[in-house]
């Protein structure tokens, strides 16, 4: 009796076994795609559409891997900011424009709120300034942004936050951190959506 | 139109049968008169081989008789792109750029949602709509953004008809389309071999293959297919030009259409439309077999899941958080 209930649970035992590997010879896709090594370069597939907008190397790269961004100086309507922020006093004859009353500032809560040399340079204009009191160009703001916002940071660097320019292959062309968000006040405004659904037949 | 010009007359195909004498032709010609015959019944659009000898039925003819895509050789592709663009031209004066682009070895496109980023604000389907030529009239759409309550994560619960200012607070939104299974359904429904998965993954339909029975729109458990009851309408300067054969060339009546991952973009490098017009962000695609792609990266690092991952489709459209 003994004998043959040892047999039932070695023979039970051994279907197991087999069975495991049974399912771990099945590999889903998703195994798949997460063993595919081989390395692509993207830059071998044609390219019908070229990005023509302006754009600098970063400084910071993604796995010793350089990308692109799209500049930003060109974009500020102002810039160069020290072609009024000079030594000699300001005439304000156009006043409300030169005082800058068009910027909401509305970036950080509460008692947390920015206020301008939190990110701009005390003395240079033309640049910002991180709290290491280092020099940021426009062109790289997302290396100020990226102090307070790491994790979005970590994430742009790689692609999960952020989006490309116009292709998926080709050089790697990011947008700005400034080139979506305004950077006075950062979060996407409500508004109406672009267009309304009908029901699905 | 004229209802004789629509149909070919007894006395063509009596012509068409005593041309030539062979037994061969003449079975031949038998068999293309009664093809030609049961098509005018059902399409209405076959000419007459009397009226074949202006340069638009040749055409019209020509394209009748192509075959499935699949089975076309390269040079055939072109000639029927061709043809196509041809057509346009003499029917409706517009310029197309028809396109028969391969796949891109070592390529398979991956699509990547950000339900946390995701405002609902439905640029993507505006985008979606402009480039693919969707039916304005009925207001066909591939894409759907559902509004959803905060914990739940299937779409039926959601509202897919919101119009008011977003995002609202508390909910989040959520996009669907065609998810480009990997084990599609809807392929194994179709009995005419119309619709199938290339090899980079985009799964297409042959428009002209297409006998619109529906049984893969039934077969799909993601709606991701639409059906034309009528003819897609577009104003005439809204027509996007640049097409592929099994992208975004216009419809007929009766056809199956959906998502092809902006095929007619993709396979040269650029991003689907609704990738590139998402102001959020939200939407990441690329190339699954490329270890540096951002899509990778999503998969690798962030919190990803599909919907209905129990039904084995094998979705190639992962949602993620933040
Ligand atoms: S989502 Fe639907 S239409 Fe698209 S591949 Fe899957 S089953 Fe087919
Ligand atoms: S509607 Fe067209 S694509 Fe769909 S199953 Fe029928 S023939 Fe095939």
């Amino acid at each position: 009796m003994n004998r043959r209930v040892g047999l039932c649970f070695l023979l039970l035992l051994s279907a197991c076994i087999y069975g495991s590997f049974a399912m771990a010879a099945r590999k889903s896709f998703m195994d798949e795609v997460r063993e595919s090594e081989a390395p692509f370069d993207n830059r071998t597939v044609p390219l019908e559409k070229q990005v023509i907008e302006e754009t600098v190397v970063t400084m910071s790269p993604n796995n010793d891997e350089f990308f692109r961004v799209l500049a930003r100086k060109k974009q500020i309507g102002r810039y160069k900011c020290s072609s009024c922020h000079t030594d000699k006093p300001v005439k304000a004859r156009q006043g409300l424009e030169l005082t800058h009353s068009d910027v909401v500032l509305q970036h950080g809560l509460g008692g947390r709120a920015l206020v301008c040399i939190d990110c701009h340079h005390r003395e240079e204009r033309d640049y910002l300034e991180d709290k290491k009191g280092r020099k940021i160009d426009f062109d790289h703001s997302y290396q100020l942004c990226g102090q307070c916002h790491f994790r979005q940071k970590r994430d742009w660097l790689a692609g999960a936050h952020g989006k490309r320019v116009a292709n998926w292959a080709g050089e790697r062309v990011v947008y700005n951190c400034a080139t979506c968000h305004n950077p006075h006040s950062p979060r996407f405004e409500k508004r109406f959506p672009a267009t309304y659904s009908v029901p699905l037949d | 139109m004229s209802s004789d010009k629509k149909h070919p007359k007894e006395s063509d195909i009596i012509k068409l049968l005593e041309g030539d004498s062979s037994r061969r032709s003449f079975i031949k010609n038998l068999s293309i008169a009664a093809a030609a015959g049961s098509a005018a019944l059902t399409t209405g659009c076959i000419p007459s081989l009397a009226e074949a000898s202006t340069e638009e039925m040749k055409l019209r003819w020509q394209e009748f008789f192509k075959k499935h895509y699949r089975l076309m050789t390269q040079e055939e592709k072109d000639a029927a792109v061709g043809r196509l663009e041809r057509l346009a031209k003499l029917e409706n004066n517009l310029d197309l750029q028809m396109g028969s682009e391969p796949p891109i070895d070592g390529v398979l496109y991956g699509y990547g949602f950000n339900i946390t980023r995701c405002t609902g604000f439905m640029e993507c389907v505006t985008a979606c709509i402009k480039e693919n030529n969707l039916d304005r009239k009925v207001h066909t759409q591939y894409i759907r953004i559902f509004e959803m309550e905060p914990g739940k994560l299937d779409p039926s619960t959601g509202d897919g008809q919101y119009y008011h200012e977003v995002p609202v607070d508390n909910k989040f939104y959520m996009g669907t389309q065609c998810f480009h299974c990997e084990n599609a359904p809807c392929t194994k429904a179709c009995p005419t071999k119309a619709t199938w998965k290339e090899p980079d993954g985009i799964v297409v339909v042959d428009y002209d293959w297409c006998i619109g029975c529906r049984y893969c729109q039934a077969a799909c458990p993601y709606y991701g297919r639409r059906f034309n009851w009528g003819k897609p309408e577009i104003p005439k300067d809204e027509i996007n030009t640049k097409q592929h054969y099994l992208g975004n060339r216009i419809r007929p009546m009766g056809k199956m259409e959906k998502c092809t991952f902006c095929i007619q973009r993709t396979r040269k490098g650029r991003l689907p439309a609704c990738v590139e017009a998402c102001p959020t962000g939200a939407r990441v695609f690329g190339n699954l077999l490329d270890p540096d792609s951002e899509i990778r990266y999503v998969l690798k690092h962030k919190k990803v899941f599909r919907m209905k991952e129990e039904l084995e489709t094998d979705p190639k459209f992962w949602y993620f958080i933040d």
